[in-house]
């Protein structure tokens, strides 16, 4: 399991509407603001690297020290849809693949969810629940 | 055969691409260089081989990467190869001349940072055999002489904007990794106070390792009043206390505590001193203060024993400045960090270079986010009017974005500016925002403050009025469930449901709240208004609001307005739930439900009249109404009545009764109705009556005692008369206002018609006429009202006397009486009268009345006060009577007498004979007669008119005959008698009107015959 990750989706304005620490270390009280920070930064590149490649993974596109940012976006025509965000000390790139892929699967979930608003904040305990489950399985 | 290596190699290489250089084939040579360097990094790192990396010499701190002639190549001569230090930038620098000449200075930009990149790392490796900070020193002066390089190559818009983009963005990238080790020496050196503990700052810092010196540099030893110099500056550098109280742990600019690491680096200290540093159980970074504070009484001669002891931190900022001294002998750098002024500019230097090529490179978040930087010095500067302009880019990029949690660390800072520069919208606005920030995010206390600053402000005396959207703060919504259902022209109460963002409660002057019509466009808005001060909670309030009334459609809620002391504030936002989900950027998709619905006008009452058969005129009788609310209120009804003319209203009370729907329940059920029946009598004050609450949602009727005034004596008529009378003589109107609604906004007007009549119609017929001038005049009575009517007399009467015969008042046999007539049927009376002139007579008819208001004419009203004896008063009803002399009374008998019994033939002579009989004396004896034929059909021999004499003896009689021949043939009329002075209605005819007779054509003459 990764020492620290911390996992965000950001919808297609730009708004994280889901965060997450994943990581197995405690938690430093300032080190959220810091994930927070790289991961706004590293959505410039997001946005240069998006329309160079037709994959949805995109693997450690930006490192800061020895944390790396992998991100998982889909397109739709015009713009970046929804981006999953990952910043990890992990070098396990299969495990934060099936990780994507899998929150990807609840995502949807919570996409068909009625009530759940596209682009809202995901409130649901249960999708908290499945994705640190999810972390724990695989980085 | 030589021996391969590499020195051989590269000058066989080199000198291939000076040759191809020569001849201007710059990309050969280019590519020469390339295999070099590709060949020199996998010869250099053979294993076992341990080498002389180089970079000890003075001024190899200085990077050389773009000067290939720094040092002749001699100098670097390592036994077969090159020394790693300065040979690899040697090859560099030829790729970036040759680059430059090709005119690719983004390639050289691209290179160079992963030039650099890879070095420093090599640079890492031999750290501890190289100077203090020499990896540091070097990429920082690496990074400025690539960046001066490539932008002084550079020309705009000769590449691609791609191209183009990328250069910028590796110019940021340089320049902020430039910044990045430009921060670590400066904060090495004790400028660390200066470093703004910003997130980008801290991101950066915090994981880059300490340098790693074999040993950590020792303090030297003239160095006292440095020390003393050093401790000044950290006891003055106080943490700046952060806007509003916020109280938060500073972001840390050190991977580790420097202090530790400084004196673990030193190899002499043991592992029990370093416990004396870190006593107590202070958080690291007071903890460097204290321990520095704590050795300040310690006499700063003794350094020479320092050794020993572990440094302290002011002491390990000297050794490092004494250090880094040593190293680096580019005097600019050294100059840079030989004061705090100095540090900052060139700090400022290149936080600017880093954040215009990040922009020009539409890297906007890393440009944004520099920008800050830039703000925090231009506020440490007192510049705040710059510093308010970056850190409101930054806030707007954060808050665009809703990365609040990054948000919240900046928009503290602006709005100090803010308050600092006197904008009182911008800073309301951003104490705002502060409030709408996740709660998380800020303590309670803090969230009060910002608040506390909102009210003050709003109450202090403002230049100008500002406008504030509170939108994030402030949501609202309508109740759940349906809306409000409202009829047309009703007012009504509103229920608002208002979220309030603040941390206390928040009076708010007053409050408006517009609604928006959904499919009326036409008419904008209307506000509701509250103009009490009212007061929300933190959380949910629910909040009433009167409604005037609206046109019909269907509403929704617009916008939230009101005023807090001088400020005035919108809202926009809707919110479903309460703050919990009201996720402001996404508010304006939600569905929105409407408040209110105003229906189309629709009927709400009705007024009927209680019975449509006819009531009794000139009696006081009730009229119903039946007031049927339609699933309408009708609490608190006022009913204006006004008569017709013709009508008045009796002046006791008015009787309302509730009415149950189905006639056959009050049939079935008839006792325990009349319990639950709801009954009560009425006040009648200036035409109003105010309805009882019980009648509010049931039917009911009014049950009002009037009087139909008629001056007119009715007429009865003669049996041949058929006509009847006009209803129109009957009829009266009262007009009903009825006012209702909340506020008797709603009327409803109705006239109603009722009718009146007199209870009987008369109808008289001479029976029979007895030589004697004896009438038997039979009065046919016709009930005209729904009602059982009781005879209990009648009697004839005229002005001028009554001849009567038989008894003297000309009353029928009193056996008679009482005669009973069931409603809508006859009775028949027979007077016998004997009167000269029946002109003038008056019937009169005492009868009672039994009948149920409900359905028609009842017995009059009882006036209390005349006549309590409780007996029935009888009612008299008076109606002239009509004589019509009869329609024949002949005189005169005319009859036609027989033709002769051979047919008319045209062309012969017949006598026409009429006979005139007297039937009655009769005056007149001559009597003139006349004959009248068509001529074209009859011609006419003798006196057509002439008078002739007839005795005036009754049964006297007289012949007429006229000689007339008849012209053509067929039926046609024969000749008329009349009698010109005498009126048709005496002559009796027979046959009574005119007939036809056959006239034959002419026999055949033989003298218009023709012979054979």
């Amino acid at each position: 399991m990764a020492t620290t990750a911390c996992f965000i989706i950001v919808s297609r304005n730009d708004i994280p509407i889901y965060e997450a620490e994943v990581g197995s270390t405690v938690k430093r009280e300032d080190a959220a603001h810091l994930h927070q920070f790289i991961l706004h930064a590293a959505q410039d590149i997001v946005q240069d690297l998006a329309w160079t490649t037709s994959a949805m993974f995109l693997k450690a596109i930006d490192r800061f020290n020895d944390l790396v940012v992998s991100v998982y976006l889909f397109l739709n025509l015009v713009s970046i849809h929804t981006r999953f965000m990952l910043l990890h000390d992990s070098r396990n790139d299969d495990g934060i693949k099936s990780f994507f892929q899998e929150v990807h699967e609840l995502y949807i979930k919570t996409l068909l969810n009625p009530l759940y608003l596209p682009g809202s904040r995901i409130t649901s305990s249960h999708f908290d629940t499945k994705v640190r489950a999810l972390a724990r399985k695989y980085l | 055969m030589p021996v391969w290596n590499f020195c051989n190699f590269f000058i066989l290489k080199e000198s291939l691409a000076f040759i191809f250089e020569m001849a201007q084939l710059h990309e050969d040579a280019l590519r020469e260089y390339d295999e070099l360097e590709l060949c020199y990094s996998e010869t250099v790192n053979v294993a076992g081989k341990q080498r002389d990396f180089g970079g000890v010499e003075r001024g190899d701190d200085q990077a050389a990467l773009l000067n290939p002639g720094n040092k002749p190549l001699t100098q670097i001569v390592q036994d077969d190869s090159f020394r790693e230090f300065e040979f690899r930038q040697y090859l560099f620098g030829c790729q970036a001349k040759l680059l430059f000449k090709l005119n690719r200075p983004y390639e050289v930009a691209s290179r160079g940072y992963s030039f650099i990149i890879s070095f420093s790392k090599a640079l890492a490796l031999y750290e501890s055999i190289l100077p203090f900070c020499m990896r540091e020193v070097w990429v920082v002066t690496a990074c400025l002489a690539l960046i001066n390089a490539t932008s002084s190559h550079y020309k705009d818009g000769l590449v691609a904007p791609d191209v183009e983009k990328e250069f910028y963005r590796l110019e940021g990238d340089l320049y902020s990794l430039c910044r990045l080790k430009f921060m670590r020496l400066a904060y090495l050196v004790g400028y660390g106070t200066h470093l703004e503990r910003s997130p980008v700052n801290s991101a950066s810092l915090s994981m880059l390792p300490w340098p790693k010196p074999a040993v950590w540099p020792s303090i030297p030893p003239d160095a006292s009043s440095e020390v003393l110099a050093k401790e000044k500056m950290i006891l003055q550098a106080s943490p700046r206390a952060k806007h509003f109280g916020i109280q938060r742990k500073q972001l840390p600019l050190e991977p580790s505590v420097l202090l530790r690491e400084a004196n673990r680096r030193r190899a002499s200290l043991s592992a029990g001193n370093m416990h004396e540093i870190f006593d107590g159980g202070m958080s690291p970074s007071n903890k460097s203060h204290a321990a520095a504070m704590s050795r300040t009484n310690s006499s700063p001669g003794n350094f020479e024993s320092s050794i020993d002891r572990p440094m302290r931190l002011a002491e390990i900022y000297v050794a490092a400045e004494h250090a880094l001294r040593n190293t680096i002998s580019n005097p600019d750098l050294l100059k840079s960090l030989s004061s705090l002024e100095e540090f900052e500019q060139k700090y400022m230097e290149l936080t600017k270079g880093a954040a215009d090529n990040y922009h020009h490179s539409w890297w906007k978040r890393h440009g944004v986010v520099l920008d800050g930087e830039i703000a925090a010095v231009s506020f440490r500067h007192g510049n705040f009017d710059l510093a308010a302009k970056s850190y409101e880019k930054v806030c707007a990029l954060y808050a665009g974005e809703g990365w609040h949690d990054l948000l919240a660390e900046v928009l503290p800072n602006l709005a100090e500016c803010q308050k600092i520069l006197n904008d009182e919208a911008g800073y309301l606005s951003s104490c705002v925002r502060l409030l709408s920030l996740g709660k998380g995010l800020f303590l309670t206390k803090e969230r009060q403050a910002f608040q506390s600053e909102v009210v003050r402000l709003a109450h202090s005396e403002m230049k100008q009025p500002v406008p504030l959207d509170v939108s994030s703060l402030i949501t609202f919504s309508g109740n759940a469930g349906p809306p409000v259902k409202l009829c047309d022209g009703d007012p009504g109460t509103l229920s608002v449901t208002v979220w309030s963002g603040f941390p206390d409660d928040i009076t708010l002057d007053s409050l408006n709240l517009t609604l928006m019509a959904t499919f009326n466009t036409d008419d904008g808005v209307k506000a509701l208004k509250s103009s009490t001060a009212i007061v929300l909670k933190p959380g949910k309030n629910t909040i009433t609001l009167p409604l005037p009334p609206q046109k019909p459609g269907s509403y929704v809620l617009g916008v939230l307005t009101g005023q807090i002391g001088k400020l005035k504030f919108r809202s926009h936002s809707f919110s479903k739930g309460g703050p919990a989900d009201s996720d402001d950027f996404m508010s304006y998709e939600k569905p929105v439900k409407p408040i209110l619905k105003v229906f189309n006008p629709r009927p709400l009452v009705d007024l009927a009249a209680a019975i449509s058969s006819a009531l009794l005129i000139n009696e006081p009788q009730w009229i119903g109404i039946i007031v049927k609310p339609i699933d309408y209120s009708l609490k608190g009804a006022v009913l204006h009545i006004d008569t017709g003319p013709g009508l008045k209203i009796e002046s006791h009370g008015i009787e309302m009764e509730g009415r149950t729907k189905p006639i056959e329940n009050t049939v079935a059920e008839n006792g325990s109705l009349t319990e639950k029946k709801k009954f009560e009598l009425l006040k009648l004050e200036n035409g109003r009556v105010v309805f009882p609450d019980w009648a509010s949602e049931t039917d009911s009727v009014l049950w009002i005692p009037i009087r139909a005034i008629s001056d007119q004596l009715p007429k009865g008529s003669s049996s041949g008369d058929s006509q009847k009378r006009s209803i129109v003589d009957g009829m009266r109107t009262i007009a009903l206002k009825l006012e209702f609604g909340v506020s008797h906004n709603q009327i409803f007007d109705r006239t109603i018609a009722v009718h009146f009549t007199d209870p009987f119609h008369v109808t008289t017929r001479v029976a029979d006429k007895c030589n004697d001038g004896t009438l038997l005049l039979q009065v046919t009575l016709h009930s005209q009202v729904n009602a059982m009517l009781t005879i209990y007399d009648a009697w004839l009467d005229r002005q001028g006397g009554v001849v009567h015969m038989g008894k003297g008042d000309g009353r029928p046999t009193s056996g008679f009486f009482p005669l009973i007539i069931s409603p809508t049927t006859r009775a028949g009376i027979l007077f016998s009268v004997c009167m000269e002139n029946m002109a003038d007579t008056i019937l009169n008819i005492k009868y009672g009345i039994s009948g149920d208001r409900t359905t028609g004419a009842h017995p009059p009203v009882l006036v209390e006060s005349a006549e309590s004896d409780g007996t029935k008063q009888d009612l008299i009803f008076r109606s002239a009577l009509i004589f019509q002399r009869p329609v024949l009374d002949p005189c005169l008998a005319v009859g036609f007498l027989p033709l002769p019994s051979s047919s008319l033939r045209v062309g012969q002579l017949v006598t026409m004979k009429w006979r005139i009989e007297r039937l009655k004396n009769f005056e007149q004896d001559e009597i003139l007669y006349e004959v009248n034929a068509n001529t074209l059909n009859w011609m006419i021999a003798g006196l057509k008119r002439g008078h002739v004499s007839l005795s005036p003896e009754q049964g006297s009689r007289i012949v007429i005959s006229i000689l007339c021949v008849p012209l053509v043939a067929g039926y046609v009329h024969p000749p008329q008698l009349g009698l010109p002075n005498i009126k048709e209605a005496s002559i009796s005819c027979n046959p009574a009107g005119p007939h036809l007779v056959c006239v034959l054509p002419p026999a055949l003459s033989s003298s218009f015959c023709i012979p054979a």
